[in-house]
């Protein structure tokens, strides 16, 4: 099947994104946002300067985090 | 009739045998939106309207310029993002072209 060339799969996005500043989005509702430092294809996130929001207000800081992929709604670069 | 297995072989490899395939796989379907725009609705009561990239076996989907709604009770618009990953596992409906929830 040919592939068209604006495809641009889950692989290749969390490729482009690494190491860049992200927004993750729970199923809870709870955002964080932070340098992604890696992640793999369960979604598992580590993420450094993280920054913890619930309902939008910004709740916690951590150096390090460690996001467990079953929560994760959504990533986001920003 | 009986047809050699050459003869069947040939039958099948016209253009339209290939044509008159009525069967088109739910991820073919969804395959053929890529570039174009996708309604998704959650599990939960959340939707995200947006350009589809890509997706993988397990319907995680890289969306563009997307829209996402909060559903309960009246729909709105709570966040839009220009590229996101979507997580496959709360999905539950794929709509083609979709333009999204009516927005009070």
């Amino acid at each position: 099947m040919s592939e068209p060339a604006n495809k641009r799969t889950p692989t290749d996005f969390l490729n482009s994104i690494l190491g860049q500043r992200v927004f993750v989005r729970l199923n809870s509702g709870i955002d964080y946002k932070g340098l992604l430092s890696c992640l793999d294809g369960y979604m598992n996130i580590a993420l450094e300067q993280t920054e913890e929001y619930v309902d939008g207000e910004l709740r916690n800081r951590y150096g390090d985090a460690f996001i467990r992929g079953n929560n994760v709604l959504y990533i986001s670069a920003i | 009739m009986e047809l050699s297995v050459a003869a069947r072989a040939a039958l099948y490899n016209t253009p339209q045998a290939a044509m008159a395939t009525p069967q088109l796989l739910p991820l073919e379907l969804i395959d053929k939106c890529i570039g174009s725009r996708i309604w998704v609705k959650m599990k939960t009561e959340k939707e995200f309207v947006g350009k589809l990239l890509g997706f993988d076996d397990y319907v995680n989907m890289v969306l563009e310029d997307v829209s996402e709604f909060e559903t309960r009770g009246m729909s709105k618009r709570i966040a839009s993002r220009k590229q996101i990953l979507l997580n496959g596992n709360n999905i539950c409906m794929l709509v083609p072209g979709g333009r999204g929830p009516a927005v009070d």
